[in-house]
């Protein structure tokens, strides 16, 4: 039995996102992180076309990549770090990193048994991801939510500006 | 698109994605580095929302995606802000040089 | 549910106050505002309108009410305490409106229902949090500690959510209830991943041990008014949280987290106690010993008693709060004064015999002696534990508690029987002695008659 399309795109993204989310902890100069750290949102936003989540796709690469990665970019060049003169943490706490990570990979690995059974519930394109779907969702379920976040992103607003700004004699 | 990618595959890749970026976060000095990779790990955990919603044909899973994204990018304003005020100070952003606390 | 409007709503007029120049009547119109608050949580009692609203995002029950109207008292003791605070700094709207927004997530979390609040609330309560730590812009200390805190804040975060992306995939529904009632059903393995790492993630928020390697950091580092914030607001609602998700949540999985939660408690425990009285500086005494505090309320949660947790959580918050920011008004002047080592406060009894009668009754009540506030709290702890499977932790817990009376004496030590490095008499302003004549009277009212609050 041949692969399907879906399910080659799904390997090759995978293996992708995998390879540069590695490239993002292991390289040494900051403006490659920043830049790997790009490639890997485009395939997640790759995968959430696969998962038919189109706005979603759409909304992650405008936040993620076209603000959040900038604002990276910018402080990296206005503290002109694009050097990689990094000091290296010890060889063991680089050790005891990856010995946690690997017993918790297998940790969660290990409880996956059982999550075989789960399979997708509707074989069909599922509509979702659709705008009106999500728009019907969050303003009436999810209104509460949505604006109290309107505090945090306040609170944020404010935090930022009373650090950035400069002491008022 | 029909999906046929069984659902444990997913969890699997976040976990990879997840667990990469907490490693980095353990073993990075470069504090805009230690950043990113909690941003990678956030992004590890949208991904599996966005599965398990289509798994259950549930909205609310994307949704709960959205608000993860607005409070990504608050933390980071002011990650960024409180960072540009420490190299104001000490014109490094290396995180080891921020042990002077234990005394 | 009104005074969550009351608070955020005064955290908006607070960013007004800069652009229409009311800024001096804005201090005490908070004041008004929180009291405002109060008076709306009480007229909402056993009157179970704003059960829920908003489709069961938010429920403003008895038990949620009741920590809201702690966590309202907290914050206006605390304002009390920091009025010289607030007038000292040049962005004086700022620090108000972040320290209101905080208060609102710590009220959200007080009554969450959902999985979306919990995330949200959480957020709102840190964020202005990260932001007030690093608030001493030219002190590389305080930059620190707002830096680690919100690491360790995000990583904490990250942990959660994945946590509750487990959950939702295993359950399908982010609401409390829904997950509650589905648990019998049986779950996939990665459910119960997925209640661990919110247990690791709520252990790093509440700062119980091992996760708790950043806390005395952070709390030395920051202000010293912002440190009595983050020990007696946020850990109470971060505890209440705690307390909502595990109990009423994952209350019937138990088998899953008890030994887990067991583990940490005797952890937190020892570590605390015995690094606490190793310090030599009583700041980081009270950041130590706010561990060994946050280890007793997670005892109430272990004993999974529908009732008697609750209530003895409740009493346990307030009357930790209240003698914290008791001694913390202390601290807070004599620190002005000199310096926050334990020679700093010797011979205080003499340069200053109200406030080391105060600083004597709120160490007291810490510590767990009898007749204040601390020993009631710490004994129905005890009676809502005593009736579980982990009679083993009581032992452990009277034996530290053994320990944290020798550090808390050590203060009083100092005050009474030391002669004083510093012979000026420490000044107090009138609104920090009335502040500690209230904690003082609280402390002791509390310890008088318990069942006031049980009663509730």
């Amino acid at each position: 039995m041949g692969y399907s399309i879906t399910q080659w795109l799904f390997g090759i993204l995978s293996f992708l996102a995998i390879m540069f989310a590695l490239m993002v902890v292991f390289t040494r100069n900051p403006i490659n992180s920043v830049l790997y750290l790009v490639m890997t949102f485009f395939c997640i936003a790759g995968h959430y076309l696969l998962l038919n989540a189109q706005f979603l796709a759409v909304v992650h690469i405008v936040v993620y990549a076209g603000a959040i990665m900038v604002l990276f970019l910018f402080v990296i060049m206005l503290m002109n770090l694009n050097q990689d003169t990094e000091p290296q943490k010890t060889l063991m706490t680089k050790l005891i990193a990856g010995l946690i990570g690997g017993v918790f990979l297998a940790v969660l690995v290990g409880t996956l048994k059982g999550a075989e059974q789960l399979s997708f519930s509707q074989t069909g394109a599922s509509q979702i991801g659709m705008v009106k779907n999500l728009g019907i969702v969050l303003f009436k379920d999810f209104l509460f939510p949505f604006e109290i976040a309107s505090v945090l992103l306040l609170g944020a607003l404010v935090g930022a500006i009373m650090l950035g700004k400069k002491e008022i004699k | 698109m029909i999906n046929t990618i069984p659902i444990h595959y997913y969890i699997f890749l976040s976990a990879i994605l997840f667990i990469i970026g907490a490693v980095g976060v353990m073993a990075r000095r470069n504090a805009i580095i230690i950043f990113m990779c909690i941003e990678l790990m956030l992004n590890a955990v949208n991904l599996l929302l966005a599965a398990f919603a289509t798994l259950h044909n549930d909205s609310s899973g994307q949704i709960f995606v959205f608000f993860i994204m607005a409070v990504a990018a608050a933390e980071v304003a002011v990650g960024l802000a409180i960072l540009s005020m420490i190299y104001r100070n000490i014109k490094s952003i290396d995180v080891d040089l921020l042990s002077r606390l234990k005394e | 549910m009104k005074a969550l409007f009351i608070i955020s709503g005064l955290g908006i007029l607070a960013m007004l106050a800069e652009i229409f120049k009311f800024k001096r009547a804005l201090y005490p119109l908070v004041l008004i505002g929180i009291l405002a608050a109060l008076v709306a949580n009480f007229t909402e009692f056993n009157n179970n309108e704003s059960i829920q609203a908003f489709n069961n995002m938010i429920r403003f029950d008895n038990v949620a009410l009741a920590f809201s109207s702690v966590i309202l008292i907290t914050a206006f003791l605390w304002f009390i305490l920091a009025n010289d605070y607030f007038t000292n700094e040049t962005s004086l709207t700022d620090h108000f409106s972040l320290v209101l927004f905080a208060l609102t997530g710590a009220l959200m979390l007080t009554a969450f229902s959902n999985m979306t609040t919990l995330f949200l609330g959480i957020e709102i309560l840190s964020i202005p949090l990260y932001v007030l730590a690093a608030s001493k812009k030219n002190d590389v200390k305080s930059n620190e500690a707002g830096f680690k805190y919100l690491i360790m804040g995000s990583f904490a975060s990250a942990f959660l959510l994945f946590g509750i992306a487990l959950i939702y995939g295993a359950t399908g529904t982010f609401d409390l209830l829904a997950i509650r009632a589905k648990i019998s059903e049986g779950m996939p393995l990665f459910f119960y991943a997925g209640i661990i790492m919110m247990l690791i993630a709520m252990c790093f928020k509440v700062s119980a041990a091992p996760f708790h390697f950043w806390a005395p950091d952070v709390y030395h580092g920051s202000p010293t008014v912002i440190m009595a914030l983050m020990s007696t607001v946020v850990k109470t609602a971060a505890f209440v949280a705690f307390m909502r998700l595990f109990l009423v949540g994952f209350g019937s999985a138990t088998s899953v987290w008890a030994m887990a939660m067991a583990g940490i408690i005797a952890l937190s425990l020892i570590i605390s106690n015995m690094t606490a009285a190793a310090q030599s500086s009583v700041k980081r005494m009270l950041a130590y010993s706010s561990i060994s505090h946050a280890a007793f309320m997670l005892m109430g949660i272990l004993a999974v008693n529908p009732i008697y947790s609750m209530r003895a959580i409740l009493y346990y918050a307030l009357a930790y709060s209240v003698a914290t920011i008791g001694g913390f008004t202390v601290l807070y002047r004599v620190e002005k004064q000199s310096g926050n080592t334990y020679d700093d406060f010797n011979g205080l009894a003499k340069r200053n015999p109200f406030a080391a009668l105060g600083m004597l009754i709120c160490m007291l009540s810490l510590a767990g002696i009898p007749v204040t506030a601390g020993f009631f709290a710490k004994y129905f702890i005890f009676t809502a534990l005593i009736g579980s499977t982990y009679k083993w932790l009581l032992v452990l817990a009277v034996i530290m508690s053994c320990v944290g009376v020798y550090y808390y004496i050590k203060v009083i030590i100092a005050m009474y029987f030391k002669k004083p490095t510093h012979q000026e008499p420490l000044l107090i302003e009138k609104s920090h002695t009335l502040l500690l004549a209230i904690a003082v009277v609280l402390v002791l009212v509390l310890g008088l008659l318990p069942n006031f609050v049980l009663s509730v």
